[in-house]
């Protein structure tokens, strides 16, 4: 299985039992990388302070929240640990409702809950609870340092948890109909066409074409041999520099007669730089 | 850290040093120094920074005594002097004949004019203090040092007659690699021909290339020491055993500018082309030779705000800014928070260990 993306627990009454969280979904489109074009190398992403021109690493980042243009307010680690989060590592169930009361525009991600170890008992007391009164829980969840509310149900035999949006966070539709009339006959031909396309959802026959198409087209590619190599990375890398300071040193070592050549020129460069300033 | 704490004899020239007026003399470990216009202004202050005086130049250097006496110990000293402050024209001094009786010299020889010449040691407090009184502010010192111990006793101590002796004896053999980062980088409000100010942008510059040479030297398994120029740069050191003469320690700088030039070559240059340094970061690594210099730690520095070269330790860098450390604020923060470099000297690394050299057959 894959690799756990949470752990805590379940907290239900006097309860908790403790689960890790999976995620339930994954998407499958064919990913690409961007390459030069010109020569093929794989571009890399630089985070880049326009100000002081020069690439920032992590260390040196922080968040800014733009509160008016151009103008921000940062906050730090330290300041996303103060906030207060009681679902922290806990999974708060506060309400049961039935599936069909959540609208589908709010569900967000999907996540399996699995029992941690000697955990079953519970978990299996939970699931079958909910499965034989057919009823949804609601709950809170912190995943990444975000609070949300979350569906817990039963779902082929285990317990499913589906990440909800605020209603804060779903849109309205912006479609106004007021104006547009629909005559009874019209509606009895659209009842008609509906029937005749009824059936059962059975996602099993549905296929991403675009991506079958994508995949084929690479194939093809591939056995055409229409590939664009990416050159070999220049060697810059510390091994190569621990091998030349290796070969410096050594050299240093033994003396000889490689040493004395290249001492020359750095004799005459010590000289000239009697007029530089002293540093 | 070691907290160091003024000894007995600090806290007596201070006591006298507050007391004095324009002229006196200096009762130093029992050596006599006359000093002279201690109310001279030497910086003028910038800002909110205030300037200095030659009093506050020999207080602070009677504070800084005890950290500074390691950096300076058996090591040849150069000055740079402002008799008239840093505003006025200075000059760089080497040679120091007579010295006054308390002040130790070297004889070494010199290959310039053929010749051995005296060289000074700064092994006490009062050649110190006639430094100052010198105005001699900015101190130099050599990356040798006259004495064998702990680590190469059996290197020769004879410096004088040819450049032959002088190239076999332990003063050819540097106690670290430095790496002298220099940014070219111009504010803007420099007039013709002056050297560039410092000013933020450039700081941070120079300030992420220092830590990318940390973290490229931690990679290979080797510790580095940091400090403030004073000025607009940065200055790393690499502490190594001394069996690497001078040429193997450039050797060692050279091959690492070269490496983080190639990996940022539109910020980093090793060009010796003034003109063709400007815009970039100067990589010096051609410091590394003998008879060559840096302010030594803890050197005050000839910029208006009397900003001395501050040794940080590494977590500190993203924090402070080089103006933060002044003949002013410099002691108390070392009284209080200890030397960050405490250890520098004594850390030591074997690079022909530690890179895995063959050594000599």
């Amino acid at each position: 299985m894959a690799r756990a993306i949470w752990s805590g627990s379940i907290s239900f009454g006097m309860v908790s039992i403790p689960v890790k969280l999976f995620g339930a979904t994954e998407s499958k489109d064919i990913s690409f990388n961007l390459l030069h074009a010109t020569c093929g190398t794989r571009l890399k992403q630089l985070r880049w302070c326009p100000t002081d021109e020069v690439e920032v690493p992590w260390s040196e980042t922080v968040r800014g929240y733009e509160y008016a243009k151009d103008q921000y307010v940062t906050l730090t680690d330290e300041d996303f640990e103060k906030l207060p989060l009681p679902s922290r590592h806990t999974i708060e169930l506060t309400a049961f409702v039935k599936e069909s009361e959540i609208d589908p525009v709010y569900y967000e991600r999907s996540y399996y809950l699995a029992p941690d170890e000697r955990a079953e008992k519970p978990y299996a007391l939970l699931l079958q609870a909910m499965e034989q009164k057919q009823l949804t829980a609601l709950a809170t969840i912190t995943i990444r340092k975000k609070e949300q509310l979350c569906a817990i149900r039963p779902k082929s035999g285990a317990i499913a948890l589906e990440t909800l949006y605020y209603p804060d966070e779903v849109r309205q539709p912006d479609v106004d109909l007021d104006n547009t009339k629909v005559s009874e006959r019209e509606l009895g031909m659209a009842f008609t066409l509906i029937e005749l396309l009824r059936k059962p959802f059975e996602p099993e026959e549905y296929h991403d074409h675009y991506r079958e198409a994508l995949a084929q087209l690479i194939d093809a590619k591939l056995e055409g041999r229409e590939v664009v190599k990416a050159p070999p990375a220049r060697e810059t890398g510390v091994i190569d520099l621990a091998d030349a300071l290796r070969r410096s040193v050594e050299a240093a070592k033994k003396g000889g007669k490689a040493r004395a050549a290249a001492k020359a020129p750095a004799r005459r460069r010590t000289r000239t730089s009697r007029t530089r300033k002293v540093s | 850290m070691t907290k160091r704490r003024p000894a007995a004899a600090a806290r007596d020239v201070l006591d006298q040093l507050a007391e004095a007026e324009e002229r006196t003399t200096l009762t130093v470990d029992g050596h006599e120094l006359p000093v002279s216009s201690l109310d001279k202004p030497l910086w003028p202050g910038q800002g909110r920074r205030k300037g200095a005086t030659k009093r506050d130049l020999l207080r602070y250097l009677t504070r800084v005594w005890p950290f500074i006496r390691p950096h300076l110990a058996d090591r040849p000293i150069f000055v740079t002097r402002f008799p008239n402050g840093v505003t006025g024209k200075s000059f760089f001094q080497k040679h120091w004949e007579p010295a006054p009786p308390f002040a130790r010299t070297v004889k070494i020889h010199s290959a310039v004019n053929d010749r051995d010449g005296d060289y000074l040691l700064c092994d006490n407090l009062a050649t110190l203090l006639w430094l100052g009184q010198m105005a001699g502010l900015e101190l130099h010192g050599w990356f040798s040092r006259t004495n064998p111990e702990p680590d190469a006793t059996g290197r020769s101590r004879k410096f004088t007659g040819s450049e032959a002796a002088l190239e076999r004896s332990i003063l050819n053999y540097p106690d670290f690699i430095v790496f002298d980062l220099d940014p070219y980088l111009y504010s803007g409000r420099e007039g013709h021909g002056e050297e560039p100010e410092l000013h933020r942008r450039a700081f941070v510059r120079v300030r992420s290339l220092a830590l990318r040479i940390r973290e490229i030297l931690e990679g290979l398994g080797l510790v580095t020491f940091i400090k403030t120029s004073g000025r607009t740069g940065l200055h790393l050191y690499l502490p190594i055993v001394r069996d690497l003469d001078f040429d193997a320690a450039r050797g060692v700088a050279e091959t690492i500018a070269r490496h983080v030039r190639q990996e940022r070559p539109k910020e980093v240059t090793i060009e010796w082309a003034v003109r063709r340094r400007t815009g970039k970061i100067f990589f010096d690594y051609n410091q590394n030779s003998r008879g060559k210099s840096l302010a030594v730690p803890y050197s005050p520095r000839r910029h208006p705000a009397a900003t001395v070269s501050m040794p940080l330790a590494w977590d500190e860098i993203e924090r402070v800014y080089p103006t933060d450390f002044t003949i002013h604020t410099a002691p108390d923060l070392l009284e209080r928070e200890g030397d960050a470099w405490d250890e520098m000297l004594d850390a030591r690394q074997d690079l022909a260990q530690v890179l895995g050299a063959e050594s000599a057959p």
